[in-house]
């Protein structure tokens, strides 16, 4: 019997115990219900930590909306080649308030429900490679306001 | 591609989850293992192989907590076992199962196949089969293979469990093929830095959120690394040098590089358990070195203290500490350099690192004094940086380390007097609060009380005195309520106490001594010189009477003793000053009867004189005058210094008092005991005065006195009484007493009782007067003694 191999490189001590270089950590919380009426809506801290070189900072404090993230997943799915995830449903039906007989899209529980769907899809998102280059997620995870009139582009 | 990115943690899986998981996965172990044992049985190896494989790839999974994981692994070792004890047997039928271990490198899958080759590679090496070094060498360079921090942790551990008992050691037969303890040095240390960097790696998987639980599973798991360190000191090859230049550095090496404060801390407390202590006492400068390049996080005062107090327990065990390792100067050195490295460390923590300390010296130095008092010195310096001024207000814990600290000499060395000449040690105790201040000051007294330590000079009086100020004088910053009364008399009498050892053999000494302790006593106010004066003025008074028994020796014996009464004056007069007036009079009496007995007359009466004054005109309380009284008469008996006159005179208070008592069973019975003092009390010759006349005198105005009484079972009890006196001094030969006062007595008993009740008090009294009755008859049938023949009971 044979216990020849090809020869390993040994990993140094300082580079056995080094921190992982890709942490990366997007928490969806608080939502918070805004307006009356038509002008009703919610929206949700995105806190980012990360310590990717990519990102200029290593934590952003930002709030969006649903419709902002409708917003990424449109330029994302305009600007690069990778395939975008869903985001959680829109609930047409809970938006009619005569269909409804509780608080609709502003009910605790459906609230709930969407903001652990957006915080899969945001991680799932910033996680992947190539989408970390597109400026219109830096601008949604960092900016305090999203321009949409923005120049699309990458981030080198 | 995007779901790898987003990992489910094992954590995010509850508890039903995992008892699911656990069963659905030992169902597949169950089956697979009963169909491989099945095939071993019919020799299908191969087939048997396939089973094994299929089983071992339920450790696999991700999604299991380090506890379901554990019994998953604990079972699926457990049924390998079969597969290695059938191997086993195999190669010792001599059947050789030839490429095996190329075979089973085959398994698609790597968990499967490194348990695999493992098993097979243990056998291998039990067998004989091939050199063991390069086996060992090979299998836990493959393990690396796996970088799943549970996954790897548990596949190491199993190597390490299997290879327990082939390590090559200095007993190999064949070290050259085979190899010697050195390649199990290097296997056991490489198998701990791949387990240490997958155990730390643990740290940063999963969410941030979840930190505490995570934390918590690694603590689960830390046994699984230490076990390396477990097996590296089971090698015989590892002696004190090897362990010296070899294995200590390795350890320290990772454990330092790994910068993770759970595995630091677990791994240095490891290290300090499983190695013998002759190993610490070698290494002690490289471990505590490593100790100051610890993450900051980590507890290094519970490391340093756990290696402190287990080479102070062995030094004490083994004997001494070989001279020329400087034990206490490293540890102490090592101790400021951490205290230093670390600004923020509790005060509490620098305080225990500085008891340990001082358990070390106390233990290993007895004799060094220096290096307890550097100790206390050093902690003086922590207090000075800090600006503490009361350790109680700044850190409770603090102050409760410090009270140890301070316990520790008062506790270890032979005396107290020892404590005294540690130079900070009663500085420290001025950081304490009050109640600390107090409650310290009340251990040392009890400290020199159980080690009957002997303060033979002034200058250590007023040490200790100063040292336990607290109990002796009023405190600046003792709270206004007063103390629990019975709390008070407690600490007190044993302040008193501590009298009994104030003396030196040096009369002249002794008395320096009692004036200095005197002084202090005096300042202590008029609630504590109850407790503190009276043992002085004992000793003071045994101290005269020693100079009286040595007036042949020193000519100056009368001068010295009239000092110490002068004293004792001076002192009794502040008690009676402060109102303690039974107490004064009794010690004046006291004092009366050390004069006595250095025969010095003139200060006898003035003692005495002055315990009547007192009697006059402070004691008015009916039952506190009966027993002064009693004990005045008792005093006077017990004299032979008085002439005549000063005898009259002082009998004839005694008299007077006692006929001025009260109640008229009182005045009766004070009568009655005053005769004695004319009978058995001495006169200026040391005779006896033997005055039959004034004893008459008193027995019959006594009873008189029982005949006015009243109460009429309460006159026949106090006739009974005199009755007795009476017998009792016709029998002493008084001739004033004689028969015809006896027989009337017994008479007038007589009658008297038959008229009383019937009751407790009567059977009582009657049971009294029965038993004199029955002497007498006694003694008229004995041919000598009194002669009680003109009688008839």
């Amino acid at each position: 019997m044979s216990t020849a191999r090809v020869a390993m490189n040994r990993q140094g001590v300082e580079d056995a115990y080094a921190e992982p270089m890709n942490f990366l950590e997007i928490d969806v919380l608080d939502p918070q219900t805004h307006g009356l009426g038509r002008a009703r809506y919610t929206d949700y801290e995105i806190r980012l930590r990360t310590n990717l070189p990519v990102f200029k900072v290593q934590e952003a404090v930002v709030r969006r909306r649903y419709s902002d993230f409708e917003w990424l997943k449109n330029e994302l799915e305009r600007d690069s080649k990778i395939l975008v995830p869903a985001l959680p449903g829109k609930a047409i039906m809970k938006q009619l308030p005569l269909l409804t007989k509780d608080e609709g899209i502003f009910e605790d529980a459906f609230i709930e429900e969407r903001r652990k769907g957006l915080e899969v899809f945001i991680n799932k998102i910033a996680g992947h490679p190539l989408a970390q280059n597109e400026r219109c997620l830096h601008m949604f995870l960092v900016d305090r306001r999203i321009d949409r009139n923005y120049t699309p582009g990458k981030i080198r | 591609m995007f779901s790898q990115n987003f990992p489910m943690a094992a954590a995010t899986i509850v508890a039903e989850d995992q008892d699911k998981l656990l069963e659905e996965a030992l169902t597949v172990v169950k089956a697979q293992s009963l169909q491989m044992k099945r095939c071993l049985d019919k020799n299908k190896l191969m087939d048997a192989l396939k089973h094994c494989s299929t089983m071992l790839s339920e450790l696999r999974t991700a999604m299991m907590s380090p506890k379901t994981y554990y019994e998953l692994y604990m079972t699926v070792s457990d049924e390998l076992r079969y597969l290695e004890m059938y191997l086993i047997d195999e190669f010792e039928k001599g059947k050789r199962v030839s490429d095996l271990y190329e075979l089973v490198q085959y398994a698609g899958n790597i968990i499967p196949r490194l348990y695999l080759l493992i098993t097979v590679g243990a056998v291998y090496i039990k067998a004989k089969e091939a050199p063991k070094k390069d086996i060992l060498k090979d299998l836990v360079e493959m393990c690396r293979g796996v970088q799943h921090p549970l996954r790897g942790l548990f596949l190491r551990n199993y190597l390490l469990s299997i290879t327990k008992n082939v390590l090559p050691d200095t007993s190999e037969e064949n070290p050259q093929r085979d190899g010697s303890f050195r390649e199990s040095i290097d296997f056991v240390l490489l198998n701990f830095a791949e387990m240490n960097k997958l155990w730390v790696r643990m740290q940063h998987q999963g969410h941030s959120r979840d930190r505490e639980k995570r934390e918590r599973e690694r603590q689960e798991l830390r046994i699984l690394v230490g076990t390396n360190l477990v097996r590296l000191s089971q090698l015989e090859g590892v002696d004190a040098a090897c362990y010296d230049e070899t294995v200590l550095p390795g350890i320290l090496e990772q454990v330092v590089s790994c910068k993770d404060a759970i595995a630091q801390e677990y791994l240095m407390e490891c290290i300090i358990q499983v190695f013998p202590d002759e190993y610490h006492l070698r290494t002690l400068p490289k471990f505590l070195a490593a100790c100051a390049e610890l993450h900051k996080a980590v507890n290094v005062k519970n490391i340093i203290i756990s290696l402190l107090d287990r080479l102070a327990a062995f030094a004490t065990r083994d004997g001494s500490v070989p001279e020329e390792l400087k034990l206490f100067e490293i540890f102490s050195g090592q101790v400021a350099t951490v205290i230093e490295a670390r600004p923020d460390m509790p005060t509490e923590d620098m305080l225990a690192l500085q008891v340990s300390l001082a358990k070390l010296a106390l233990n290993c130095y007895k004799d060094k004094l220096e290096y307890m008092d550097k100790v206390l010195r050093n902690t003086a310096d922590i207090f000075t940086r800090m600006k503490t001024t009361n350790i109680d207000a700044d850190s409770p814990a603090a102050a409760k380390e410090l009270t140890k600290l301070l316990k520790l000499p008062l506790d270890a060395y032979p005396d107290v007097l020892t404590v005294l000449r540690l130079e900070n040690f009663t500085p420290l105790i001025a950081f304490f609060g009050y109640e600390s201040r107090k409650h310290l000051s009340t251990h040392i007294v009890r400290a020199a009380i159980d080690k009957k330590t002997k303060f033979a000079a002034p200058e250590s009086v007023t040490a200790l005195l100063d040292m336990v100020a607290p109990l002796i004088v009023d405190q600046e910053d003792q709270p206004a309520e007063k103390d629990d009364p019975e709390d008070f008399a407690e600490e007190q009498s044993l302040v008193g106490r501590l009298v009994s050892l104030f003396h030196s053999e040096q009369p002249d000494q002794h008395y320096q001594i009692l004036s200095t302790a005197r002084k202090h006593f005096g300042n202590g106010g008029e609630t504590r010189i109850r407790y503190t004066l009276p043992p002085l003025i004992f000793s003071a008074l045994r101290l005269a009477v020693l100079y009286s028994s040595l007036r042949e020796q020193d000519e100056l014996w009368e001068k010295k003793c009239q000092k110490i009464f002068q004293f004792c004056h001076q002192t009794i007069t502040a008690l009676a000053k402060a109102d303690f007036s039974e107490l004064a009079m009794r010690l004046f009496l006291q004092a009366a009867l050390a004069a006595d007995k250095t025969g010095v007359e003139n200060i006898a009466y003035e003692f005495v004189t002055q315990a009547i004054q007192i009697f006059e005109e402070d004691i008015s309380e009916s039952k506190a005058q009966i027993s002064a009284v009693s004990l005045l008469i008792g005093t006077l008996e017990a004299t032979s210094c008085f002439g005549d006159d000063n005898f009259d005179r002082l009998s004839t208070k005694c008299a007077l008092h006692a006929s001025k008592l009260l109640k008229k069973p009182d005045q009766c019975r004070a009568i009655s005991t005053l005769s004695h003092l004319f009978w058995s009390g001495s006169n200026a010759e040391g005779e006896e005065r033997r005055d039959g006349k004034r004893v008459l005198e008193c027995l019959q105005r006594a009873l008189k006195i029982a005949d006015t009484c009243m109460d009429a079972s309460m006159n026949v009890h106090l006739f009974v009484e005199l009755l007795n006196r009476y017998v009792y001094y016709y029998e002493r030969g008084n001739e004033m007493v004689t028969l015809k006062y006896i027989t009337g007595l017994i008479e007038l008993i007589t009658t008297n009782i038959a008229s009383m009740d019937r009751n407790d008090e009567y059977n009582q009294i009657n049971a009294n007067f029965q038993n004199i009755i029955t002497h007498i008859k006694l003694k008229q049938k004995s041919a000598d003694g009194p002669n009680y023949a003109g009688i008839t009971v």
